[in-house]
Formats: C-alpha cells, structure tokens, sequence
C-alpha cells in the first residue's frame, strides 16, 4: 500500500479515511449509535442523546473535518467549543431557558421543602471522596461528583473549568443517568423505606397562595442571597433567576417564550452535538471514562439515599409526618424524579396523591444543585492550592 | 491520592453545611417574603394571583 501511495500520491488523499480507521473509531460509532437508539427508541432525554450520539459518530471518522484542529481550518466542533464551552456560555444560556421554564410556586408555599434539595446533594460529595479513592486527582473528583447535582449544564459548566478533558464522559454520564432516573431511584427509595412510611399522605396545612409580586421578588432575592456566598456562582443561579424574572414579570412575555422555546432549542442543539464532538476515541475508550460512568451512578444512588434518609430524619423528630419518597426528589432531574415518585406513592397506595410535594422538592433540587454546584466551584480552587 | 482524598473529605465538610446554611438563609428570606406580600384571596380562588 505504501509503495502505491509513493506511486500515486493522490491516493493517500482518496483512502485517508480507510487508512486512518482503527477498531476504536467503530466502537466509538457503536456507542453513538448507542445513544442515538436510547434516544429513539426509549425516548432517554432524545433532545441530548441524540446530538451527543451523532457528535460521537462525527469525531470519530478519521481526519473528520468537523472536528479538524489545524489552524485556519477548524472544524465547526472545534469553533462551537470554543465558543460557547471553553468559555461556559451554552450552559449559562440553557439555564436562562430552564429558568424561564421553572415555576418555583410550590418552592415559595413550602421554603421548607429546600432542606430535603440540600440532602439530595450528598451524592456529589459522597462521589468525590469515591473518585478520589480510585486514584483521581481532588479536582477531577469533585468534578465528577458535580454529576450527583443530576443537572447538565452545572456538570458542564464545572467540568469546563476544571476537568476538559473529562467533558465528553461526563456529560455523557450526567445526561444518561438523569434519563435513568426511573430505573435508578425505585429500587433505593424501597431498599431504605418500610411500607408504611411509603403510604404516608401529606396534605396542605398552612400553605397559603402566593402573591405575583412575590414571584417576581424570589428569584431577584434568591441571586443575591447565593451571590453573597458565593460570588463565583452568580453566572449559573443569575442565569437561572434572570429566566425565571422574564417568566414572572408579565411584561416580557415575548422573551420569555422565546427563552423557553427558540434559545432552549438552538441552545440544547449545538450543546449536544459540541459535547459529542469532544467524544474522540482516544479520550473516551479508556479505563478512566469507565470509572467515571460507574461513579455517575453512585452518585445518583448517595443523592437518593441522602434525601430519603434526611427525611426519615426529620420524621423521628415531627409530629407531622413526611412521606421519606419526597426526599429523593430534591436532585435536579425535573419533572421526571417527581413524576417518578409520585407515581411510586400512587402504586403503594391508589389514594396517596403527593405529585405536589414531589414537584416542589424537585423544583429546589433545581436551586440546590446549582449552590452546590457554586459552592464547588468556589472550594476547588481554594482546597486545591 | 491521600491528599486529594483529604481535599475531597474537606470539600464535603465544608460545602454540605455551608450548603444547609445558605438553605436555610433562602428558607427564611422566602417566608418573610411569602409574608410580606401575601395573595389577596378571593371566594372560589385556591391560588395566587394579580395584585
């Protein structure tokens, strides 16, 4: 082959992409089809699975243009990276859309459902120490702890700074698990709760309407109140609160409609397919990649057991008990962990309805993991010097 | 290892109480706020809106 090469030079450039496959390209094609079929077939978050999946399969022709590094001629990868992932800006704006989306009403008639948020980000911690025990480096580690925050954009926005070369797998893990979230939580929910604590009803007492003006006001108070302690999270939880402050302002409807709509779909779009383009297979076929999809699920199931295990705290001391399922949707997967555990509930019992106490445990998830997620960004720099 | 492992226990026993802290912060702050500007209930309305 290489004398027909020296004959006809012209060949090397017909057969590069022949000449230059390895059996880790096909593999690499094997897990984008993977996704892309999870996305398809299982509807496992499709608007991310499926770009990441065909991102893979783009990185991974050999001398892929798409994600071609030589200067002049990068790839559109390798310019939409650097764009808006090397400097963080697709997962500010996604959170602008998810702000823009979320209703934090139940959050603001029960402030005291935060608490079992904050306990369903022990995963994170917990997975941390795990990574390190395993022989990762303390930024590293808690960069893939960040994965038990189950939130996307925070699990990119810390890898970004901290662990790029982790960011296709730990994406990739984030996103995965959260889609697994109906397979993942059940089994631990019932592994630490009895029967009748999963029957446990829970009604309304004391909850009162909430005003528009108080809607408007949180998420202002909400930025400040994180951005004093830590300064270093403003862009995520301001993201956040500026989207939600277009939802509930009333006066930019149009906005908002389109923070929720066109920004979150171009958005999610180039996120997923970028995120798939740093998915090459001599960073993604390794032993550390499958260390840190088994440390993704870990963390899902410390985040579980940390809310279901804080609520049957509080339940030892409350005269009015708490159903301990409710604990396990403080992670940020929204709706899907409350529509998971609402739905276990209706299972124990067909007239146990707990879907709005669920949905406002997992509604602060979505404020807990992004001060989690700040809080980590501040304390890795700081511990790590 | 044992220095990254003793920077991930430190990063846990500091940020988890922090983290109840600033929970707890927000907790407060959204009740004085839900008090402050309570909904105007009217007949037949089970919640929320318009001032």
């Amino acid at each position: 082959m290489e004398l027909l090469i020296q004959q006809y030079p012209w060949l090397d450039e017909l057969l590069m992409g022949f000449l230059g496959l390895t059996w880790k390209h096909v593999v690499m094609w094997a897990i984008g089809a993977l996704l892309i079929y999870l996305a398809v077939k299982h509807d496992y978050e499709p608007s991310l699975l499926l770009p990441i999946g065909f991102g893979a399969v783009l990185a991974n022709i050999p001398h892929s243009s798409a994600v071609s590094t030589i200067p002049g001629e990068e790839g559109f990868l390798i310019v939409l990276y650097n764009a808006g992932i090397a400097n963080e800006l697709f997962p500010v704006l996604i959170f602008i859309a998810i702000g823009a989306m979320c209703d934090f009403t139940p959050l603001i008639r029960r402030p005291s459902v935060m608490l079992f948020a904050a306990a369903a980000q022990f995963g994170i911690f917990a997975t941390a120490i795990g990574a390190t025990l395993v022989g990762f480096s303390f930024e590293h580690a808690a960069s893939i702890g960040i994965i038990g925050a189950a939130d996307g954009p925070t699990t990119i926005y810390v890898a970004s700074r901290f662990a790029q070369e982790l960011l296709g797998p730990l994406s990739v893990a984030a996103y995965s698990y959260m889609s697994l979230v109906p397979v993942i939580q059940p089994p631990v929910i019932k592994a630490l709760t009895t029967e009748s604590e999963r029957k446990i009803k829970m009604g309304f007492e004391g909850e009162e309407p909430v005003s528009q003006t108080t809607k408007f006001l949180f998420p202002i108070m909400i930025t400040v109140i994180a951005g004093i302690v830590a300064p270093i999270s403003v862009a995520l939880i301001g993201s956040l609160m500026f989207g939600n402050l277009l939802r509930e302002s009333g006066v930019v409807e149009n906005l908002s409609n389109a923070a929720q709509n066109e920004l979150a779909n171009l958005i999610t779009l180039v996120l997923g397919i970028t995120i798939g383009g740093t998915m090459s297979a001599e960073r993604f076929l390794t032993f550390e990649v499958f260390l840190i999809m088994a440390l993704g699920a870990v963390a899902f199931v410390f985040d579980t057991a940390g809310g279901v295990l804080f609520a049957k705290l509080l339940n030892m001391f409350s005269s009015v008990k708490i159903n301990p399922m409710i604990g396990a949707c403080g992670i940020s997967a929204f709706p899907m962990s409350g529509r998971v555990i609402a739905k276990m509930a209706l299972k124990e019992d067909p007239t146990n309805f707990i879907i709005q106490h669920a949905i406002g445990v997992n509604v602060a998830g979505q404020v807990a993991s992004v001060v989690a997620g700040g809080l980590v960004l501040a304390l890795i720099p700081a511990l790590a010097k | 290892m044992e220095s990254a492992l003793s920077k991930a226990v430190t990063l846990m026993t500091v940020a988890l109480p922090t983290m109840f802290a600033v929970i707890g912060v927000f907790i407060v702050a959204t009740k004085a706020l839900h008090a402050a500007f309570p909904a105007p209930v009217e007949d037949g309305e089970e919640y929320e809106d318009e001032e």
